[in-house]
């Protein structure tokens, strides 16, 4: 085959395969077999169309007609439907180069075309190829793989910027952040991290070095910022100071670990002025910001970002900390309150506010231990949230004032109401309202307990016997924080030993599942089964019957509280 | 500590205590465990050999049908109560530097018992333990993390069934760079669930869980961490099956209900006997999750269980394999879903029923 027809000159192919891509005429080019077989073009990736002075295609080779299907050798070369080239073929003025786009099979493809010299009349002969010649082409790839190099350097920047923020940015905690900022830091910038924060009057640092485990960290007060004078000037002038050669010195004397032995360099972070932060490298990758080499700015770059990312999230963490402490402290005052150790009365309560990340909520109970009586009070305040417990606090630190004044429920509850409606008249706010049930327990030493009962706009209580049987306690009342002139109404119920009082919020009979409101009903049907249980386990077992039933829907506040007469001896409570 | 007279061995410990369970009997069990503590047995041993022995046992009276949910809940209420007691009798030390751990249990996961033994057992080796409580929101978790920060999660539940919340915790915690160890028999026998939901590591009990925190305070703790490095929990077929179990479970209870009895069909939601509701609430909740983790070992496990468990008006033995077949037939567009209920023992097609 390969003697069948002529081939390039041994000189012009070794010139073409060196400058291949950019020059790959095939200058020696013979009159091609008309069906460009195969031959030493055959191996070009670049497309060779070789054309008469007509326009009829002469030779192509496989590269080319890949390109151009419709290419035919011995037509002319408008057949190919690209007509750039056609143009270029016929028109010598045209111009030597040109790109396109051309229809394909396999979609568009984008073609650069070049001319190539014009062949002569007498190509001179060529060798004769013999049987087990190889063939080479070499292309110069120095380019393109600095090309990719740069490219891989710079998407692994990139990624690392990437993922830091990804990994800073989750984090809202002051001292995980900055365990955090010195951990991805190593050793991608630097051998050695370390980070010192300055929030409020503490200090935070963390420090993080190759090989050395886990990032050390520690606390100190701002105070001792005065032991360490050039760790305090960079700390917090703003980028003055940081390059102070015995920073490192100081550095050491604040968090007791050793000066890193090499060169060290210290950054301000930049943190929007909530916080002063301070990084300071030891081995960094990038020396400084005045070097001209292209990789060295770039290293530069992914350091100034870096911190950059650091500083926002350490900025964040510590606004975060400041809202966290304050909801913490809030949460803590308005949270639903511990049960006391009664002797003569079981207590049990449960709660789970519509909100649950925030644990308070609307709903509320309190209970406080008398010597005679033990006072209570379950209620809800409309609306949810953070809104809804505040209004609850003033509600229970109310009762708390005033039934100290007035035991008697049926007279406190009147009390309340005036208060609350005081209160808002005082703060131009639209009236809140309240329901609410609130008693007192008194055991009466033969195992039984009297309560006696007030009621505001409230479910019933209910009563549940140490029978399994279930009451409804025949109370009512008008809305609570409405009226002046409001009716509450007022109840006794006598508890025997086993016997417990429910007192629940909507919440619970409202819980809204995949199908139908909890309702009283199930409510009731649910009681018997906690027949003889301690309070605790029939608040507890209730909660989860109706959480069940709500099946990850949302729901309102859900409070619970139950006073129970503790039965006589312990006993099996009643299989099903 | 001598194992030869009685009050001390906690094997003997253990049944003493069980007893006073099953009467109900607080202020016996409290007695029981601090006469222990006052003989000299250590709190590790009380809690974990004779109290969380004896909730185990009492599991086992429970899956077995011996207990009703109830007697259950008297016992844990108990155990809780005794906990308490013996944490004021005997105090854990303060906490040393070691570090922080939240001990949550996972959203739905209700017996808190188990995480609250962990979270006394922790204290006790050097951690400042936080106890979130039983069953815990992956948001109320996401709060915690970034108030308090602590340095590792530790994540308890008995049911696999909860396996999909496991997931949202595990995430809420990655998302803070917080590893996780989970714990509790959700995670399967050998922890292999615990990978499955993207945990960092498993613990068969506390004690373990103190060890492999002692060894290394930061995880993984899995031994091959390329495995949970890359593991992505629940691909996403897995996650979408299982979420449309999740979204379709009121309406699949109904259906099977409805195939299983056909008196209950059509009637409003209450005449489906809450015991029955409640068993074919659980068979869609550990099939979910068996999609989930893409175990089919985990559902066959829970068939196997209803088949043995007689409750009166809850699914009967002889129901199980029509069940199977309605709920397949309901979810004809769950792939995987549908393969796993072919393949369920007692199902047409599948294993036999290894009960009867």
């Amino acid at each position: 085959m390969e003697g069948r027809h002529g081939a390039p000159t041994r000189e012009a192919a070794e010139a073409a395969a060196a400058r291949a891509p950019a020059t790959t005429p095939a200058p020696g080019l013979a009159a091609p077999p008309p069906d460009g077989g195969p031959g030493l073009l055959d191996g070009l990736e670049e497309g060779v169309v070789v054309c008469d002075r007509a326009g009829v295609v002469r030779a192509a080779n496989p590269a080319a007609r890949a390109l151009l299907p419709a290419l035919r050798v011995g037509e002319v070369v408008d057949v190919a439907r690209c007509e750039v080239l056609a143009r270029a073929v016929h028109d010598r003025d045209a111009p030597a180069s040109f790109e396109t786009v051309v229809v394909h099979p396999e979609g568009e493809r984008h073609l650069r075309g070049r001319r190539g010299p014009v062949l002569g009349p007498a190509p001179p002969p060529p060798p004769e190829p013999r049987d087990g010649d190889t063939t080479w082409y070499l292309r110069d790839v120095t380019g393109e793989h600095a090309r990719t190099d740069t490219l891989l350097a710079a998407q692994e920047r990139a990624a690392f910027l990437a993922e830091a923020g990804r990994a800073l940015h989750g984090v809202l905690h002051l001292d995980r952040t900055a365990r955090r900022v010195v951990a991805l830091a190593v050793p991608r910038l630097a051998a050695g991290v370390t980070l010192v924060v300055r929030h409020d009057d503490t200090l935070t640092w963390a420090c993080a070095e190759l090989g050395g485990g886990r990032p050390r960290l520690g606390h100190a007060e701002a105070t001792d910022l005065a032991r360490v004078p050039r760790l305090a000037a960079a700390l917090t002038g703003e980028g003055a100071g940081t390059g102070d050669p015995f920073l490192a010195g100081d550095l050491a004397t604040l968090t007791g670990l050793e000066a890193p032995a090499g060169g060290v360099r210290a950054l301000a972070v930049p943190t929007t002025g909530v916080v002063d932060a301070l990084v300071v490298l030891a081995g960094p990758r990038s020396a400084g910001p005045d070097t001209g080499d292209a990789l060295a700015v770039a290293e530069e770059d992914v350091l100034t970002s870096y911190v950059a990312r650091a500083g926002a999230a350490l900025a964040a963490a510590a606004l975060h900390e400041e809202q966290a402490h304050l909801g913490a402290v809030l949460q803590e005052s308005l949270a639903a309150s511990r049960l006391p150790a009664t002797p003569g009365i079981a207590w049990g309560a449960a709660y789970r506010p519509a909100r649950e990340t925030m644990r308070v909520g609307g709903d509320f109970y309190e209970v406080v231990d008398g010597s005679e009586r033990s006072a209570f009070l379950l209620g809800d305040v409309c609306g949810k949230g953070i809104e809804a417990a505040v209004l609850s606090g003033r509600v229970r630190q109310s009762w708390h004032a005033l039934r100290l004044l007035e035991d008697r429920p049926g007279r406190l509850l009147p009390l309340l109401n005036t208060a609350l409606l005081d209160a808002v008249a005082t703060r131009a706010e639209s009236p809140r309202f309240a329901t609410m049930v609130l008693g007192d327990a008194r055991p009466l030493g033969d195992g039984t307990v009297v309560l006696r009962l007030a009621t505001g706009g409230h479910p019933p209580p209910l009563v549940l016997r140490a029978s399994g049987e279930v009451e409804a306690v025949p109370v009512s009342g008008m809305l609570v924080g409405g009226l002046r002139e409001a009716r509450f109404g007022e109840a006794e119920v006598l508890l025997g030993p086993g016997d417990t009082c429910l007192l629940y919020s909507d919440g619970v009979v409202e819980a809204r599942g995949a199908g139908d409101f909890f309702g009283e009903e199930r409510l009731a049907e649910t009681l018997p089964r906690c027949a003889g249980t301690p309070a605790a386990v029939l608040c507890e077992h209730l909660e989860q019957t109706v959480v069940s039933w709500l099946d990850g829907h949302d729901h309102d506040d859900i409070a619970m509280l139950a006073v129970q007469a503790p039965p006589h001896a312990a006993g099996v409570p009643p299989k099903e | 500590m001598t194992t030869t007279s009685p009050p001390t061995d906690p094997v003997a410990l253990r049944a003493a205590y069980l007893e006073r369970l099953a009467a109900s009997d607080e202020p016996g069990a409290v007695a029981v465990a601090l006469g222990a503590l006052d003989a000299g047995v250590d709190a590790e041993t009380v809690l974990l050999d004779v109290v969380a022995g004896a909730q185990r046992e009492v599991g086992d009276l429970w899956a077995a049908g011996e207990w009703t949910v109830v007697q259950e809940h008297v016992a844990t209420h108990i155990s809780e109560r005794v906990v308490a007691a013996v944490a004021q009798r005997a105090p854990a030390p303060a906490s040393s530097a070691l570090g922080k751990v939240a001990v949550a249990c996972l959203d739905g996961e209700w017996h808190g018992l188990p995480a609250r033994l962990l979270a006394e057992v922790l204290a006790r080796h050097g951690w400042a333990v936080e106890f979130l409580g039983a069953s815990v929101p992956a948001a109320q978790l996401a709060t915690h993390l970034h108030r308090a920060g602590p340095d590792v999660v530790a994540i308890s539940s008995s049911l696999p069934s909860r396996l999909p919340a496991a997931r949202r915790m595990v995430e809420a915690c990655h998302a803070t760079g917080t590893p996780v160890l989970a714990g509790g028999a959700a995670f399967g026998e050998d922890g292999r669930w615990a990978r499955a939901v993207g945990a960092d590591g498993w613990a068969p009990d506390g004690r373990a869980a103190a060890a492999m925190l002692a060894a290394d305070p930061d995880g993984p703790w899995f031994a091959d961490e390329a495995a949970t490095a890359t593991g992505t929990p629940g691909d996403v077929p897995a996650r979408e099956e299982q979420a449309v179990l999740h979204a379709r479970r009121a309406e699949l209870v109904r259906h099977v209900a409805a195939a299983l009895r056909p008196e209950t069909a059509g009637g409003p939601v209450g005449t489906v006997p809450d015991e029955l509701a409640d068993d074919l609430g659980h068979l869609v909740d550990f099939l979910a999750a068996a999609v989930f983790v893409d175990d089919p070992g985990l559902f066959d496990g829970f068939v196997r269980w209803v088949g043995t468990v007689t409750i009166p008006d809850g699914l009967r033995t002889g129901e199980v394999a029509a069940a199977l077949d309605a709920l397949a037939a309901a979810l004809a567009d769950s792939p995987r879903t549908v393969r796993l209920l072919r393949s369920a023992p007692g199902a047409h097609g599948g294993q036999p029923a290894t009960v009867g």
